[in-house]
């Protein structure tokens, strides 16, 4: 039962070890935003104690995000240099390869933000024990949420050049309708809906919470943050919007895991690797 | 039939409109070396990749080992071992780590792991290359990598999806070698898909499909028996007498140049012109029935390579 998963993740670790190009980028991309958008919304974020910390726990979870949901660009890799067919005939079920999947993909999205947490420690963010914890648990629950509707997605498209699209058909609205970069006090009203659907809204708000040891403020404080959420009277605090994100992440998970049990990868055009 | 390891009984397998396997039927024995041969498109390797569970059948009854393939998918792919047509090896890994992840999918006793690759990789001679990145490896040498990792399971059945094209003479001779040398020491049986002749002749059963259809399946010696004859080209310039007797015995020949060419369906035949004509017979050529004439003979054309 374990066994195969252990070894699917094993493998995708040892491969992005491997991958230096892929490793490099990733984290070149992070610490790309973490300095340009240091210096640009510096401005725009008034009224908070710590702006810089505020920023920063918002490019944390980002790449989380943002790593977790391309992680399964791997699984369209396997396809086209056909050893998705070595995985697929093995005796082992569709579910654990999803699930062997949507682990790794979370495990390497979450090292790569304790990456980023450690460069913020050196740019003022403050972290004890328990709030580390926290973070890194919060980390988990995004890195699955995501990982699961990337596998989903890659599930679906089945190719790379088409999931790519839609990866960033979808990233880039959620991304900048979190609350991550432009606060969510500056988002205009008519995309507000948006924003409240968002699962990366509540975990982006959970996460400074977190990290920014919010958790003496009054409801009405948060708010004001952009740390809970007032929907027409219904205060969403951090603890609700965890909830709601861990509901999302098990829809997308149980989708993800079906839908890609169901997938017939067979009749996927594949480059013929030809033996040469 | 417990000796048959395979069985298909009125196998059809559609893609939408297009029939790409017409209810065939066929057994392969225990221990033998089975092939289907046809040209690119007669539904071999749909056929193929039906018998290994990725693909779902239309309609038919398809077991290995008493196993149904679409019901027992579990219990089927933990006794084969599979050799696609194209590489399916993860070029990052080694050699070494490509074995033990599918020693891990097919829950080979862990004590037993290290063991295994040690023979697999010895026996098709890639010791040497154990932590070499499969991606550093010739085309020859990946083939070798996955007969052995298709081994190291210890299946009961290997499948061999077109196991030698793209390779060159000498590396084919040597794959040739490995399963031939497989079957003997193992008794596994291969089933195997090519479109080369020479290779199917080694085999001890064939099949020749086309069209989605089994249209001739025996040992390759009686398939040549059966639709071929020996050619016998005598040079002579005393050709008369040898007519004569051609015609006599109604054995069909016909004149080319200086050539008379002989189909004889007897070797008796061809015995008893020798040691009549020795005197005047100048050259002479015996050519035997290949599976290429039996290819022609059937269905009337050239194995489109």
């Amino acid at each position: 039962m374990i066994r195969p998963i252990k070894a699917i993740v094993v493998r995708n670790l040892i491969k992005l070890a491997r991958d230096k190009m892929r490793l490099f980028f990733t984290l070149f991309m992070s610490a790309m935003f973490l300095f340009i958008f240091s210096f640009v919304t510096k401005s725009m974020v008034t009224g908070l104690q710590n702006p810089m910390s505020y920023l920063i726990s918002g490019i944390i979870i980002m790449t989380v995000f943002q790593t977790s949901l391309n992680n399964s660009m791997n699984i369209l890799e396997d396809i086209s240099t056909g050893f998705m067919k070595e995985i697929l005939v093995a005796p082992i079920k569709r579910w654990q390869i999803a699930i062997g999947q949507v682990l790794s993909s979370a495990l390497i999205a979450v090292f790569q933000g304790l990456i980023i947490v450690i460069a913020g420690l050196f740019m003022g963010l403050s972290l004890d024990f328990i709030h580390a914890v926290l973070m890194i648990i919060i980390m988990c629950i995004v890195g699955l949420t995501f990982s699961s509707l990337g596998l989903l997605l890659a599930s679906i498209t089945k190719e790379s050049t088409k999931f790519q699209l839609l990866i960033s058909i979808i990233a880039i609205p959620l991304t900048f309708l979190s609350g991550a970069y432009i606060p969510v006090m500056a988002i205009p009203g008519i995309l507000s809906w948006i924003v409240y659907l968002n699962p990366l809204t509540y975990t982006t708000a959970l996460f400074r919470y977190v990290t920014l040891h919010m958790d003496t403020l009054s409801n009405e404080t948060l708010v004001k943050t952009g740390v809970a959420f007032n929907i027409n009277g219904f205060i969403i605090t951090p603890f609700l919007g965890a909830l709601l994100v861990i509901f999302m992440g098990i829809v997308f998970f149980v989708w993800c895991v079906k839908r890609f049990s169901n997938a017939d990868f067979t009749r996927v055009k594949i480059f013929k690797h030809r033996h040469r | 039939m417990s000796d048959n390891i395979i069985e298909v009984k009125n196998f059809t397998k559609k893609f939408g409109e297009f029939t790409a396997v017409d209810n065939i039927s066929f057994n392969v024995e225990q221990g033998t070396i089975f092939a289907f041969l046809g040209p690119n498109g007669a539904g071999k390797s749909t056929t193929i990749n039906t018998l290994c569970t990725i693909q779902d059948k239309t309609l038919g009854e398809l077991r290995i080992n008493g196993n149904d393939v679409t019901k027992q998918k579990d219990k089927v792919r933990n006794e084969i071992g599979i050799v696609f047509q194209e590489t399916t090896l993860d070029g990052k890994l080694t050699v070494e780590e490509n074995l033990k992840l599918h020693c891990d999918f097919y829950h080979v006793p862990h004590n037993d792991v290290m063991g295994r690759i040690d023979f697999v990789l010895e026996l098709v001679d890639i010791e040497n290359w154990r932590k070499a990145p499969v991606d550093s490896l010739s085309g020859g040498m990946k083939r070798r990598v996955e007969i052995a990792r298709g081994l190291v399971h210890f299946p009961k059945v290997l499948f061999l999806d077109e196991p030698t094209t793209g390779l060159d003479p000498q590396t084919r001779a040597n794959v040739w070698d490995y399963i031939q040398r497989l079957q003997k020491e193992k008794n596994i049986t291969i089933f195997l898909t090519t479109h080369y002749m020479e290779e199917a002749e080694i085999c001890n059963k064939v099949a020749i499909i086309d069209h989605g259809r089994i249209v001739a399946h025996d040992t390759p010696h009686n398939l040549k028996k059966k639709y071929t004859n020996t050619t016998v080209k005598i040079k002579t310039s005393h050709r008369n007498g040898l007519i004569e007797y051609l015609g006599k015995y109604s054995i069909r020949y016909i004149q080319e140049a200086e050539l008379v060419v002989i189909f004889a369906t007897k070797v008796e035949d061809i015995l008893e012109i020798i040691s009549l004509f020795k005197e005047i017979i100048e050259d002479i050529e015996i050519n035997n029935g290949t599976l290429n004439d039996v290819f022609l003979a059937i269905t009337g054309k050239e194995i489109r390579a």
